[in-house]
């Protein structure tokens, strides 16, 4: 299966009025024919839109992973769907680091708990003692 | 370095017994989901017969629901772990549950289809072993899949609707060929009135002529020429203006033509630039159509970081000549994303 759009020179959700102005431009002839079966028709354009849209998900999903010479992968569909292989990031290993990283995090909480306890109950008492000292001393003035 | 929140499928990965099974799973789902005219209890049921001896130990109802969003970051995902945790033996017996899945008493898909490729190259299957799986299945050979992009297909999918144009084309000729023989009969018409008028000026012409032939008998033969010669001449120019009106009409209709062409040359001329390019740019930073500002900016960030030719400074030339053509391609379609967004 071809991508008419890219052939075109389309957006995928180009309207009607710029696909038939891209078909009347368009020189070649079996291709116009092709564009106004395909495109010009609502029910075929809807099934086509379904078709191109998972296309478009594999080949985004074969050049993430490499796959874009696959043995499976060839004629008018890996000519218009291939995109260029070399931004392959790794969910695998993006999802190790994190988890390592919140693991981390989490070991490092457990670690400096004790500390951080005592260093939070003395502050709060000391808040609380030195709020109480101050009113005290007002109602002192006071009286 | 801050951290996103965890994806519903990698929670899901995360406490699954068993990571390959819980990718499976989402990878047979998306099968699943491409397949048509099904229930989604059907899919359910489907999936939980296909994958009664996997050990991942949750439910179905969360990894049908991601394989509906066809979230491509989860599929990405499962398919990285499918790649690196199975076997020769296991892939296959992926491929054989996917097969099953994807046709079981039905047609396959076009989507599955592709899908089934997807997958056969991800696992590492043979073009001829996924036939003779797919023969063994099936019973039936697995052909190249029909293209939707050509007329052809509709012409075999679709015949009412070709049925009823073929209808329309007809209706509209008949239509005008009736409507141009009721023209041509009105022409005939005034042309019959118009050539008894024409009958009936000379007869009494010729009546009148006979009265003066009455007074003048000698004059009868020349006044009779002059007037055949008068009729002639008449005749004539008539003639030479209705050719001189065909030939301005056609000079008019050829002027029009002409410009035409002109103008549509010009608008060739002068087409915008394929918004292709703009997809293609955010291909380069790995982002997909629809990305916003902040985005491209993010990750035009996380790719120069990657590929910047500085990290390659202890490795060879030709690794460091690599990165910095990596780069440059970057550069160039993150400056060309600024200035259209």
């Amino acid at each position: 299966m071809r991508d008419l759009y890219q052939r075109l020179a389309l957006a995928p959700d180009a309207n009607d009025h710029q696909i038939s102005r891209a078909v009347a431009r368009c020189a070649n002839s079996a291709l116009r024919q092709d564009a106004t079966a395909v495109l010009a028709v609502a029910p075929h354009r809807e099934t086509y839109d379904t078709l191109h849209h998972t296309l478009s998900d594999i080949g985004r999903l074969r050049a993430r992973l490499g796959l874009t010479h696959g043995a499976h992968w060839q004629g008018d569909v890996a000519n218009d769907f291939s995109l260029p292989p070399d931004n392959a990031i790794s969910r695998h290993d993006e999802l190790v680091d994190r988890v390592s990283h919140a693991v981390s995090l989490y070991n490092r909480w457990r670690r400096l708990r004790g500390p951080w306890l005592l260093i939070t109950v003395f502050t709060v008492g000391a808040g609380i003692g030195l709020a109480l000292g101050f009113a005290l001393s007002l109602g002192f003035g006071v009286g | 370095m801050s951290i996103a929140r965890f994806s519903p499928f990698e929670l899901l990965l995360l406490k699954s017994r068993s990571q390959v099974d819980t990718a499976t799973l989402l990878l047979l789902g998306w099968v699943l989901v491409h397949r048509q005219h099904v229930s989604e209890g059907q899919r359910r049921r489907r999936l939980a017969q296909v994958t009664a001896q996997f050990r991942h130990g949750h439910e179905l109802g969360p990894v049908m629901s991601i394989a509906h969003s066809q979230d491509l970051h989860a599929i990405q995902l499962a398919a990285e772990v499918v790649r690196k945790e199975c076997s020769k033996e296991r892939s296959l017996s992926v491929m054989h549950q996917a097969i099953t899945v994807a046709t079981d008493d039905g047609a396959i898909s076009l989507a599955n289809h592709y899908i089934l490729r997807f997958l056969a190259d991800l696992l590492n299957v043979a073009p001829s072993t996924l036939a003779t799986l797919f023969q063994e299945l099936t019973g039936k050979p697995l052909r190249p899949p029909e293209d939707p992009s050509r007329e052809a297909y509709w012409q075999a999918h679709d015949p009412e609707h070709y049925a009823q144009k073929a209808k329309e084309a007809a209706e509209d000729a008949e239509r005008e060929k009736a409507a141009r023989a009721q023209a041509e009969q009105q022409q005939r018409a005034k042309a019959d009135k118009h050539q008894e008028k024409k009958q009936k000026q000379q007869e009494k012409q010729q009546q009148k002529e006979e009265a003066r032939q009455a007074k003048a008998r000698a004059e009868q033969a020349r006044a009779e020429k002059t007037h055949e010669e008068h009729a002639r001449a008449e005749r004539a120019r008539a003639e030479y203006a209705r050719q001189e009106q065909a030939r301005r009409e056609r000079q008019r209709q050829e002027q029009a033509r002409q410009e035409e062409a002109k103008h549509h040359h010009y608008r060739r001329a002068s087409s915008p630039p394929p918004p292709d390019r703009t997809t293609r740019a955010l291909a380069v930073l790995g982002l997909t159509p629809g990305a916003s500002k902040t985005d491209v900016r993010r990750a035009y960030r996380r790719m120069a970081q990657l590929h910047h030719p500085d990290r390659f400074y202890s490795e060879s030339e030709h690794q460091v000549a690599l990165a910095s053509a990596r780069f440059q391609r970057i550069k160039n379609a993150y400056d060309y994303l600024m200035q259209t967004y």
